[in-house]
C-alpha cells in the first residue's frame, strides 16, 4: 500500500480547496493526525515520567529536594527482603489471577456464545463488576472478607456447620493472598468473558460445520477452530489484562494496605507507601520504576508470543 | 513565594479579631492568662484555604465550619475548608508540599510536619503566645510540634487522641477482675480468662494506621524496650524487645481469629458487636455505642482504662496529634495564623473540644478544665492523652526517619511475625533492627 | 451472532437427553456465574438497605434479608452529601477524557494503520508502550504540571491526564480495527477524487463504528474508576469524584459508614450499568462485525 498511495493523490480532484489540499499531502496529514495523541502524550506522560525516573535515582525525600545518588536505590532495594517479597508476591498475584480470570472468563464466553433466552439483559448483568468503581467494591469485598462478619463465614459456620470457626480471610498470609486474587478475579472477568465473547462470534459457523462434517469432537472443535480463531483478541485482552493486574494498586489499598505484614503487598502499593507516607520519595520512585522491566517482560511474552505469529494467522485465515 | 519573616515588626491590626476574642458567657472555667496575642496584620485580600481530616463525629465537621464562619465574619478573610479521608491526606499534603500550591494550611498527622520542615512556616511566635495563655503545652504536643533538637515550633497541634484500653465491664468482672490490672503479667492473666469464658480479647495487627501501633508500641513500651535510643541508634535486637515479643505470643491464643488482618475500623466493629471484650481504641467506640438507643446496655457496661504501665511506670501510650502546618507558599501567612490563633481561642475551640467529646483531647494544659470532662467519667481517660510521654520512634528523634519507619510498620511487623508464629522473636527484632536501620541511617 | 448460535446448536437434534445435557453442561455452569458475579451486588443492595442495628447482628435476625428496611442511608446519601454534584462531575470528566481520547486514538490509528509510513510500527509500539508506565510514579510528577498548567484543583487536570492512559490501549485497540477494512475501500474512493479526510469521515469511520463503541466504552469504564490521580489533582469538595468522595465522606476516621457506602457504590454504578445496556451488543459485535465481511 506504501507505494500505491502517492500515485494515487495525482489523481487527486482539480477543484479541491486548499486547506483539502493540505490534508491530501501525506506527510502533513501523518504528523496531523498523531500531533493530538502523541502530544498529550509526551506532554502529560513521557515528561512526568522522566521526571520519576530522575526521581528514581536520587535520595530525594518528600518534604525536601535530593542529590543524584546512582543506582544506590536499587541497590538497597535488593538487599531488602520486604521489597523481594513484594516482587515475588506481585508476580504471583498476576499469574495466579491472571490465568484465572482467562480459565473462567473463557468459560464463561463459551456458556454465553450458547443460544440463550435474555442474552443480552444476562451480558449487561455480567459487565456490572467492572462497572462498580474498583475502590467501592473493593470497600464490599472487605466486609465480604470481614474476619467476624463475613457472610460466606457464616454460611459456612452457622448455617451449614462445615466449618468450627470463621474462615479468617485476611488475617493469614495465603488465605490474604487468595482472597485478594479472587476479588480480582471476580472484577476482571466481564472485561474477559465479553471481549473473548465477541471473538467467538466471528468465528464463521462454516468452520464449525465443516469440522462436524470431519467427525470432530467438541473438544477437537474448541482445539482446532475455537482456539486458534480466538488467538488475536485473546492475545490482546491478556495483554491489557496483565497489564492491569501487575500494576492494580486500588484493591490492596482499599483491603489490606498490604498486610498481614506486607504479605499482600504490591509493587504500586509499597512504592507508594515508601513513597508518599513514608516520605522516601527517592525509594518509591525506585520501586515504581522496578516495575517496568517487568511489564516489558509480561507484555512481550504476550505480544510476541500470541499476538503477532497468530494474528496473522488468524487474518490469513479469514 | 512570599515569606515575610519580620512579623514582629507589622503594625498593629486585626482589631476585629482581639473583640472576637472576649471570653463570653456559658463557658468553663478555663484558666486564661491576660496575654497580648501576636500582632500580625492580616493582609489585604487573604483568602485561605485549609485541608483537613475528614471528621469523625458530625460535630466535628460543624463546629469547626462554624467557627471558620465566625472568622470569616469578624476578619473578612473568605476560608475554605476541605475535608479527607484520613489515609488520602498523606498524598494531598505531598501534593501541596511538592508543587507549592493547594491549601495554605494542612491539618495533618503527627509526623508530618517533620516530613516537610523546609516547606512550612515558623509559628513560635503563636505557639508561645497559645502556650502563656492557656497554661502552657502538654508534653506529647511540644515535642510533635517542634522541629527536633531546636526550640523551633513548625506545627500547632490542635488536639491528640490516644488508644486507652476499651473493655466491657460485667465480661472483666465474670473474668474475675475488678479493674484492669496494672502489670503486664496480670494484664495477660485477665485476657486469657476473657478468653475462657469465651469472650477473647482483641488487638490490630495488620497494616492498622492508628490501632496496630498503638498495640505494638504499648507492648514494647510497657517491656522497657524502644525502638532508637536519644542519638538515633536502633536498639531493637534487645532482651526487652525480645520479652515484649514472647508477651505477644502469649497474648495472640486470647485474641479473636483475624486479627493480624484487623484495619483501624476492624476493633470497633468486632466490640460493638459483642464479638471481643476488650481492645484498645480512641473514644470512638464508646461514642457510637453511646449514641446508639439500642445500645443503651453495652454502652453502660463499657469503660476505659489506661494500658498496664508494665516496667515504665507511666501508661505507655502516645496520642495521634492532630498537627496543623502553615505552607511556606501561602501569601497570607499572618491571615493563616491568625485563623489558626482564632480555632484555638477558647470561644472556639471549647466548643470544639466538646462537640469532639473527647476524641481530640486539648493540647493545651488550661483546657483539662473543659466542662466536657467532668461530663461523662468514662472518658476521663482520655483527657491526658497529649501528656503521654512516648511517641512513634521512641527515644528517638522525631524526623523523616521515624516517619518512615512508622510508615513502614516495622515494629507491627515483628510483633505480627511472631504472633502469627511466622517467626521467633529472636529472628524477628534481628530482622526488625534492619529494617529499623534502613531509615535510620546517617 | 444467530449464524455462531446456529452453528453451535443447531445440527444437534435436541433429544431428551441432550437437553438434560445441556442443562448440566450450560444452564447449571452460567446459573453459578450469575451467583458469584452478582453476590456481592446483591451483599451491597442488602447493606444499603439495612438499619445499623441489623448490620453487625448475625444471631437473631437472618442476615441474608432485611427485617426493617430503611431509606435513611439512601436519604442521607442523596440529600446530606454532595453525591449529584460529584455524579455530575465523575460523569463529565470520563466523558470529556473518553471524547478526548477516541479522537487522538481514531487520528493516530489512522496515521499508523492506513496511511503507513516509514516507522508507523515503532510510533506504534511506542504509544503502546506509554501504557508500561505505572500511574504511581507518574502522579507527583504530574502534580507539579498540573499545577504549573494552573490546572490544580479543576477537573481539567483530570480530563487531560486520563488519555494518558486511555489512548495507549485505544489507539490499539483501533488500529487492530481498521486492519480488517479492506483498503480497496479506500483506494475506489481515491480513485474517484475524495480526499483523504473525506475517506476517513465517511468510509473508514463508519466502518469502524463497533470498534469506537468498543474502545469509548473501555475508556469511559477506567475514567469512571480512576482514583489516585482524582485523590491527588483535586481537593475541593465539591469537584471530587465519586470514588474518592465517597471514601472521604463516608469513612469517619475508624467509622464506616457501611450502609451509606455500599450505597454509593450502588448509586455510582447503575447509572453506567444502564448505560452499558444499550451498549452492550455493539460492544459484543464489535470488534467482530467488520472482520466478518
Amino acid at each position: 500500500m506504501d507505494v500505491a498511495a502517492p500515485a494515487l493523490i495525482l489523481r487527486r480532484r482539480p477543484e479541491a480547496g486548499r486547506l483539502a489540499r493540505l490534508f491530501d499531502n501525506k506527510t502533513f496529514l501523518i504528523c496531523a493526525c498523531l500531533t493530538p495523541a502523541i502530544g498529550l502524550l509526551v506532554v502529560f506522560l513521557a515528561y512526568p515520567l522522566g521526571l520519576g525516573v530522575w526521581l528514581a535515582f536520587t535520595d530525594t525525600q518528600i518534604g525536601g529536594g535530593g542529590e543524584y545518588v546512582g543506582i544506590e536505590n536499587f541497590v538497597s532495594l535488593a538487599h531488602d527482603p520486604v521489597f523481594l517479597k513484594t516482587v515475588f508476591q506481585t508476580i504471583f498475584y498476576t499469574a495466579v489471577a491472571t490465568a484465572g480470570k482467562f480459565a473462567l472468563g473463557l468459560w464463561l464466553a463459551l456458556l454465553l456464545n450458547h443460544a440463550l433466552p435474555f442474552s443480552s439483559i444476562i451480558r449487561a448483568i455480567i459487565l456490572l463488576p467492572w462497572i462498580v468503581p474498583t475502590v467501592l467494591s473493593a470497600i464490599a469485598f472487605w466486609w465480604i472478607y470481614d474476619p467476624q462478619f463475613s457472610i460466606i463465614s457464616y454460611v459456612l459456620v452457622d448455617r451449614l456447620h462445615l466449618l468450627a470457626h470463621n474462615i479468617d480471610f485476611l488475617g493469614t498470609p495465603w488465605h490474604a493472598r487468595f482472597s485478594l486474587i479472587a476479588a480480582n478475579i471476580w472484577r476482571g472477568i466481564p472485561f474477559v468473558a465479553i471481549s473473548l465473547l465477541a471473538g467467538l462470534q466471528t468465528i464463521s459457523p462454516s468452520l464449525y460445520e465443516a469440522a462436524m462434517l470431519d467427525g470432530a469432537s467438541p473438544w477437537q472443535r474448541f482445539r482446532f477452530v475455537t482456539a486458534p480463531m480466538l488467538m488475536p483478541i485473546l492475545a490482546v485482552v491478556l495483554t491489557f489484562s496483565v497489564l492491569f493486574t501487575f500494576s492494580d494498586f486500588q484493591l490492596v489499598y482499599a483491603i489490606t494496605r498490604g498486610g498481614p505484614f506486607d504479605t499482600t503487598q504490591l509493587m504500586a502499593t509499597l512504592a507508594f507507601q515508601r513513597g508518599i507516607p513514608g516520605g522516601q520519595l527517592g525509594e518509591g520512585a525506585a520501586i515504581a520504576v522496578a516495575m517496568i522491566p517487568f511489564l516489558v517482560a509480561s507484555t512481550l511474552f504476550s505480544y510476541f508470543a500470541l499476538s503477532r505469529r497468530k494474528w496473522q494467522q488468524g487474518e490469513a485465515n479469514e | 513565594m512570599n515569606i515575610i519573616t519580620r512579623r514582629n515588626t507589622l503594625a498593629l491590626g486585626a482589631g476585629a479579631l482581639a473583640a472576637a476574642a472576649l471570653p463570653g458567657a456559658g463557658y468553663s472555667a478555663i484558666p486564661v492568662a491576660n496575654v497580648e496575642p501576636p500582632k500580625m496584620e492580616i493582609e489585604k485580600g487573604a483568602t485561605l484555604r485549609v485541608l483537613r481530616p475528614t471528621k469523625f463525629v458530625d460535630p466535628d465537621e460543624t463546629i469547626w465550619r462554624q467557627s471558620t464562619d465566625k472568622f470569616v465574619k469578624a476578619t473578612g478573610v473568605p476560608v475554605r475548608v476541605d475535608f479527607i479521608g484520613w489515609e488520602d491526606l498523606r498524598p494531598q499534603t505531598a501534593v501541596a508540599a511538592r508543587t507549592g500550591a493547594g491549601p495554605d494550611i494542612v491539618v495533618g498527622w503527627p509526623d508530618d510536619p517533620h516530613l516537610y520542615t523546609d516547606k512550612i512556616l515558623d509559628l513560635s511566635e503563636l505557639a508561645d503566645y497559645l502556650g502563656r495563655k492557656y497554661g502552657g503545652w502538654y508534653f506529647l504536643a511540644e515535642k510533635y510540634a517542634q522541629k527536633w533538637g531546636t526550640k523551633t515550633w513548625i506545627a500547632i497541634p490542635m488536639g491528640g487522641s490516644s488508644g486507652p484500653c476499651v473493655y466491657r465491664e460485667s465480661w472483666v468482672k465474670a473474668a474475675g477482675f475488678d479493674k484492669i490490672p496494672n502489670d503486664l503479667e496480670q494484664f495477660l492473666k485477665l485476657c486469657q480468662a476473657l478468653q475462657k469464658i469465651n469472650h477473647p480479647v482483641g488487638f490490630a495487627l495488620g497494616n492498622a494506621v492508628g490501632d496496630a501501633n498503638a498495640y505494638c508500641n504499648w507492648l514494647l513500651w510497657a517491656h522497657g524496650g524502644y525502638m532508637v535510643d536519644d542519638d538515633g541508634k536502633v536498639t531493637l535486637n534487645r532482651k526487652q524487645t525480645i520479652d515484649a515479643l514472647k508477651y505477644a505470643k502469649e497474648m495472640y491464643p486470647t485474641m479473636i481469629s483475624g486479627t493480624l488482618g484487623w484495619g483501624d475500623p476492624s476493633n470497633n466493629k468486632a466490640f460493638i458487636a459483642g464479638d471481643i471484650s476488650l481492645t484498645s481504641n480512641g473514644v470512638s467506640i464508646y461514642y457510637a455505642l453511646k449514641n446508639d438507643p439500642k445500645m443503651a446496655e453495652v454502652a453502660a457496661d463499657t469503660n476505659h482504662a489506661h494500658m498496664p504501665a508494665g516496667l515504665v511506670g507511666k501508661p505507655p501510650e502516645s496520642a495521634l496529634i492532630l498537627n496543623a502546618m502553615v505552607f511556606k507558599h501561602t501569601k497570607f501567612p499572618n491571615a493563616a495564623q491568625q485563623y489558626l490563633r482564632f480555632m484555638m481561642e477558647q470561644e472556639q475551640y471549647e466548643p470544639w473540644l466538646t462537640g469532639c467529646i473527647g476524641y481530640w483531647a486539648q493540647p493545651l494544659k488550661a483546657y483539662a478544665q473543659a466542662a466536657v470532662w467532668t461530663s461523662d467519667p468514662k472518658i476521663a481517660v482520655y483527657k491526658d492523652s497529649c501528656a503521654n510521654e512516648f511517641w512513634n520512634g521512641y527515644k528517638g528523634p522525631i524526623t523523616a526517619a521515624s516517619g518512615a519507619a512508622t510508615a513502614d510498620y516495622v515494629n507491627v511487623h515483628m510483633f505480627a511475625a511472631v504472633a502469627s508464629g511466622s517467626a521467633t522473636p529472636e529472628d524477628a527484632a534481628a530482622e526488625a533492627e534492619k529494617r529499623a536501620q534502613r531509615y535510620y541511617k546517617s | 451472532m444467530s449464524e455462531a448460535v446456529a452453528a453451535s446448536d443447531g445440527p444437534t437434534i435436541l433429544s431428551s437427553e441432550s437437553r438434560i445435557r445441556r442443562v448440566v453442561t450450560i444452564y447449571v455452569p452460567l446459573a453459578c456465574f450469575l451467583l458469584v458475579l452478582l453476590f456481592p451486588f446483591y451483599w451491597m443492595t442488602i447493606t444499603a438497605f439495612k438499619p445499623n442495628e441489623e448490620l453487625l447482628d448475625y444471631h437473631q435476625s437472618n442476615p441474608f434479608w432485611i427485617a426493617h428496611p430503611t431509606l435513611a442511608n439512601i436519604k442521607k446519601l442523596l440529600f446530606e452529601t454532595d453525591y449529584p454534584r460529584w455524579l455530575l462531575t465523575t460523569m463529565t470528566v470520563a466523558i470529556c477524557a473518553t471524547i478526548i481520547s477516541i479522537f487522538a486514538s481514531v487520528l493516530a490509528a489512522y496515521a499508523i494503520q492506513r496511511l503507513r509510513f516509514r516507522g508507523s510500527n515503532y510510533v506504534g509500539l511506542a504509544i503502546y508502550l506509554a501504557y508500561l508506565v505505572p500511574p504511581t510514579i507518574l502522579f507527583l510528577p504530574l502534580a507539579e504540571l498540573v499545577f504549573q498548567f494552573g490546572l490544580y484543583d479543576s477537573p481539567l487536570a483530570l480530563i487531560l491526564t486520563y488519555p494518558t492512559f486511555l489512548i495507549p490501549f485505544c489507539t490499539w485497540l483501533l488500529i487492530g480495527y481498521f486492519k480488517s477494512i479492506p483498503y480497496e475501500l479506500e483506494e475506489c474512493a481515491l480513485i474517484d477524487g475524495a480526499s483523504r479526510l473525506q475517506i476517513l469521515r465517511r468510509i473508514t469511520l463508519p466502518l469502524a463504528v463497533p470498534g469506537l463503541i468498543s474502545a469509548g466504552i473501555f475508556a469511559f469504564t477506567l475514567s469512571w474508576n480512576e482514583f489516585i490521580y482524582a485523590l491527588a489533582f483535586i481537593s475541593s469538595e465539591e469537584k471530587k469524584t465519586v470514588p474518592v468522595a465517597i471514601l472521604t465522606e463516608l469513612v469517619q476516621g475508624d467509622v464506616y459508614q457501611w450502609g451509606s457506602l455500599m450505597a454509593g457504590s450502588l448509586l455510582g454504578s447503575l447509572p453506567v450499568a444502564i448505560f452499558y445496556s444499550f451498549f452492550v451488543e455493539y460492544y459484543v459485535s464489535s470488534m467482530t462485525g467488520a472482520v466478518k465481511e
